[in-house]
């Protein structure tokens, strides 16, 4: 089909293509390649990190599509987490369901709990909407206390569960979760990618930008914030899930607020609305203390030793949050989009008229 | 501009973080272990001292010419409380920095995949600060420790307290967690056991004022009240007892509070009469050579923190280090080094009231714990009574 | 006589925090995520302010105003004001961001340590039943009278608590009049960083200041939302029936549900009125 340049589109077809240009099949086509050859001369230390990013992305898309597509604000996603992770607990250690099952079933229990958290938002916006789940979040994180303080075999130590098994294949060790993570991943990102290029992602941008005017264009709030809350809800009570498998050990300290709202400012600055910003932003936030860490392993031993550099750390994500913030609140995608769009209309500088670039 | 400027921002960014080249390499011999705890998180202030105290122990060590003339080197790694953080500190000591062996550790929570990741690659770890079950009887291998487990701290906290006032009612106070809980729950146990009767108050973790929470344990009319939490929460509890008009004996448990919180909690209660204090490792007011031994080294390379029993703690465990070490012999490997430590039996001196063993099953050993009392007068910690032993079986 | 005392006090802590997030609220509609860990920053400054000159109870006074008034003129100047035109979020997010920083600053600059203010905290008074009250309790609650006397003598009064009442209806309008916007909304977050400060050290006088600390802010934070965000009254309303509610869970049913429920008060008048008791009824969309 010929094309009229790059940045017209003659039909709904055109405007609908995942990958527009030709250099970006060939780079799809070089990842692919490449993350399926990584592990081979890799450490397990890094297929461990790798494997930590792909577990925060598959939450981080969930959420994506909650905050950056639909517009809802939610500080839910640590209790979706949890939930996930208990799940899996209880089905696992009470109920000895195998691998197959329990994650499936984590994937519903998110999508109940999910329905239920996004039941303010078809009464509350903005703030408002924030804080009743933010309200929705201790009360998760309290039944789930409470269960570890009940249950829990050497109390303080979190609750351990047993690697998964598939069939004969014993799920151990980072090379072989790597490539379970990366089909899961893939399989999800790519389900995203098309959720949001068709009606329901239309429909959610759409009650993103102004709620009143979609709901005039016929469209169900209800049905779709809902839809969303439970999307949401859903990959991040498997990313949960998986997480409690992977590391063997589930303790409920570690879904805290502060988790929440770190998430929620990563997909702010990650884009709103851009799917590979998710990913993207998933990564930076995982690699970001370990990436602090290596650079200090250049400095002379006397400083590392002081224990108020590894207080930087924390301060080194509050200082990128409120940077992007102010200097590219669109987030990390709309910097991608700008690389994209200079290189696309070189020489030109300006965009033609009369286009539907997005 | 403002495109520019982050763009060229961007690019500097890239190119300060791709010219880092590699790691020194590390030409003499030495014994490599890894020692991983919260600098940076909530609880810093309690994790940092212990630090401290054996990384004083290693410095006098290494200056005395290590073990048979190889020095102890320790790679340190924060895990800022996150569970994920240490397992991948973990991860990277034993892979890329080699370390025969992993020390230290944070809070509870954060040990139980730390021992379950080093299980899978047979590298020892010892905890100190606290332990969880996995190290006691039948031991799971690869896991020790030399901290306080909490089940076992609120048994020996319960008999201990009947020195102060024997058959009583003892009021047991934590924050809700589990670690608290299952201290309070063998508190209980110990109280009952001897006669007493017990009652508790728990309040939530990130509670802002005690007040009401302690009025509610005034109000049980006890004749002790025992704490079992850290060092903020007991900065609040204390002046909140007495101001409720609770003056009776109140029990601090060591979980990492160290005696200077409890100056400042007696002078803001106004009278420091009363306090008493459990500990598993002796308090570095103590008199005797061994902890005096620690006090020198502190003067000698300094601490950040004030001088505590936090620091007593992390100086056991690096006496602890070295004769383990010592056992492995040279060059060191990692089963070499779990077979060793399974046959210590340390003498720790005064440092706390008898030796530290270490068995095939049992990873945790006996441990001794000794009642102090607060003198508000000189501002120092007066033993009262003397060491009692707690065996490690039953607490599984 | 004790219950009374310790739930005025608890009051008086929670509505002078609600009071600083009502301020700014008001002024810009910004909800600040940041005001539990800027108040422990604030005590801070005290405390090693009052250390530096040996003990001295002006200079950490003096530290306390210097940073309120820095600290405020900065946040606004450098952050808020660029993100003006932007989604309500941006801003959120940016107080966020503070938090984070100003909570590794507690690590890296105090490394972490757990301070406790050390001024007033003699008994002072003595209650029936042996219970007592500190100087700093019965400071708590006479500080907290008079912010929110002057801050009711401010707006009512003076010229520039008249202009910032009108530049919080409508700041377009009050601009065009001749009233500098800039200054009043950089005013207006020194006077909550000044009220988080005050918070802070009364804070530390009664508990301590630590990283764990600043969870004081959430309590601030629904306590203003109970009462309404942008009233000043419905702080201290909000204030109260937090404090008596949690009071009361404490002694007569579950301590430890006591973390739980304010969120669970907070859920309730939400249903019933999500703008708070005193909140004006505003469309949820522009927040």
């Amino acid at each position: 089909m010929a094309r009229a340049g790059t940045n017209l589109r003659t039909s709904y077809i055109e405007a609908n293509e995942v990958l527009r240009r030709p250099y970006q099949k060939l780079l799809i086509a070089f990842i692919v390649a490449f993350a399926l050859l990584l592990p081979a001369g890799s450490s397990d230390y890094f297929l461990h990190l790798i494997n930590s990013c792909f577990l925060a992305g598959m939450g981080a898309l969930g959420l994506m599509i909650l905050t950056g597509f639909c517009g809802q604000i939610s500080l839910g996603h640590a209790a979706f987490l949890a939930i996930g992770a208990f799940t899996t607990v209880i089905l696992t250690v009470h109920l000895k369901m195998p691998f197959i099952i329990v994650v499936p079933v984590a994937a519903v229990s998110g999508a109940v709990i999910g329905f239920i958290v996004g039941l303010p938002s078809l009464r509350f916006r903005g703030v408002y909407l924030a804080i009743s789940t933010l309200a929705m979040h201790y009360a998760i994180i309290f039944l789930c206390t409470t269960y570890q303080a009940r249950f829990a075999a050497s109390a303080s130590a979190g609750i351990t569960i047993a690697d998964p098994v598939i069939g004969p294949f014993r799920l151990r060790g980072e090379f072989a979760w790597y490539y379970v993570l990366l089909t899961l991943l893939t399989v999800v990102t790519v389900g995203c990618v098309n959720l949001v290029r068709t009606r329901p992602g239309r429909a959610w941008m759409a009650i993103r930008d102004r709620d009143i005017a979609a709901e005039a264009l016929g469209i169900n709030l209800t049905r779709y914030k809902l839809a969303a809350f439970m999307l949401s809800a859903t990959l991040a009570s498997v990313s949960g899930s998986l997480a409690a498998y992977h590391s063997n050990v589930v303790t409920v300290e570690g879904y805290t607020l502060d988790l929440a709202v770190i998430y929620v400012a990563m997909i702010i600055v990650g884009g709103m609305g851009s799917i590979l910003g998710a990913l993207l932003v998933a990564t930076f936030i995982t690699l970001l203390p370990y990436g602090i860490d290596w650079t200090f392993e250049f400095l002379p031993r006397v400083w590392r030793f002081g224990s108020t550099v590894f207080g930087v750390q924390v301060g080194a994500v509050g200082v990128c949050i409120i940077l992007f913030l102010l200097l590219e609140p669109k987030g990390l995608a709309e910097i991608w989009r700008r690389i994209e769009t200079y290189f696309d209309r070189w020489p030109f500088r300006y965009r033609p008229l009369d286009t539907s670039r997005r | 501009m403002r495109k520019q400027l982050f763009r060229r921002g961007i690019t500097a960014a890239a190119i300060i973080a791709g010219l880092a080249g590699f790691s020194a390499a590390q030409a003499q011999e030495t014994y490599k272990i890894g020692y991983i705890t919260d600098l940076s998180g909530p609880l810093a202030g309690s994790y940092t001292p212990t630090w401290e105290g054996f990384e004083l122990y290693i410095k006098a060590l290494n200056d005395r010419g290590g073990i048979n003339g190889k020095k102890v080197d320790v790679i340190l790694d924060d895990d800022g409380l996150k569970a994920d953080r240490a397992v991948a500190a973990a991860k990277k000591q034993t892979e890329r920095d080699q370390v025969v062996g992993i020390f230290g550790l944070s809070l509870s929570s954060t040990q139980g995949p730390v021992y379950a990741e080093m299980r899978k690659a047979g590298v020892p770890v010892v905890s100190t600060f606290s332990g969880i079950g996995d190290a006691l009887p039948p031991a799971q291998p690869f896991s020790y420790s030399t901290g306080i487990v909490f089940e076992i701290a609120g048994d020996a906290i319960g008999e201990l307290g009947q020195a102060i006032k024997k058959g009583g009612k003892v009021v047991g106070m934590t924050i809700d967690s589990v670690g608290g809980r299952a201290a309070l729950a063998h508190n209980k146990k110990a109280v009952e056991a001897a006669g007493g009767t017990w009652d508790e108050v728990i309040f939530p973790v990130a509670t802002t004022d005690f007040t009401p929470f302690a009025q509610a344990a005034a109000e049980k009319k006890p004749d002790v009240i025992v704490g079992h939490y850290g060092s903020g929460q007991n900065l609040g509890v204390i002046p909140a007892l007495r101001r409720s008009g609770y003056n009776g004996p109140y029990v601090v448990a060591s979980y990492g509070v160290t005696e200077d919180t409890i100056r400042q909690a007696a002078q803001r209660a106004g009278s420091g009469e009363n306090i008493y204090y459990v500990t598993r490792y002796s308090s570095s007011f103590d008199k005797n050579p061994s902890v005096g031994e620690v006090a020198a080294a502190q003067k000698k390379y300094g601490t950040s923190k004030p001088f505590s029993s936090m620091h007593v703690t992390g100086w056991a465990l690096g006496k602890f280090t070295e004769a383990a070490l010592k056992g492995c012999g040279w060059p060191c490997t990692r089963e070499k080094l779990d077979q060793t430590i399974q046959t210590l039996k340390v003498d720790m001196g005064g440092l706390t009231g008898g030796p530290i063993e270490m068995s095939a099953t049992d990873h945790y050993g006996p441990t001794y714990w000794r009642l102090y009392i607060w003198d508000a007068k000189d501002n120092v910690m007066e033993p009262k009574g003397n060491w009692i032993k707690k065996g490690s079986q039953g607490f599984k | 006589m004790e219950f009374i005392a310790t739930v005025v006090i608890l009051t008086c802590t929670y509505a002078l925090l609600a009071a600083g997030i009502v301020i700014l609220y008001k002024a810009g509609r910004v909800v600040n995520f940041a005001h539990g860990e800027i108040a422990i920053v604030g005590g801070y400054v005290f405390y090693s302010s009052g250390l530096m000159v040996g003990d001295s109870l002006w200079f950490a006074i003096l530290g306390a105003v210097a940073f309120s008034v820095v600290m405020g003129a900065f946040i606004y100047a450098a952050m808020m004001r660029r993100v003006v035109g932007e989604p309500f979020y941006v801003a959120i997010l940016i107080t966020v961001g503070i938090a984070i920083v100003l909570k590794s600053a507690i690590i890296v600059v105090w490394r972490a340590e757990q301070v406790t203010i050390d001024v007033g905290v003699a008994p002072a008074v003595r209650l029936a039943g042996g219970a007592t009250l500190s100087y700093m309790d019965l400071a708590s609650i006479v500080l907290t009278v008079v912010f929110f006397l002057a801050l009711y003598l401010f707006f009512t009064f003076t010229r520039s608590g008249v202009q910032f009442r009108g530049t919080a209806e409508n700041p377009l309008l009050a601009s065009q009049r001749g009233v500098n916007v800039n200054f009043v909304l950089s005013r207006a977050w020194i006077i909550a960083v000044s009220a988080a400060t005050l918070s802070g050290v009364l804070y530390g006088g009664r508990a301590f200041l630590g990283t764990a600390s600043v969870t004081i802010g959430l309590a601030g934070l629904t306590a203003a939302l109970v009462g309404g965000l942008d009233s000043l009254r419905g702080a201290v309303v909000g204030a109260f029936i937090v404090a008596l509610a949690q009071y009361l869970t404490v002694r007569l049913i579950d301590s430890v549900l006591s973390e739980a429920l304010p969120f669970l008060i907070l859920l309730v008048v939400m249903s019933i009125r999500p703008w708070g008791l005193f909140g004006t009824v505003e469309e949820l969309d522009r927040v």
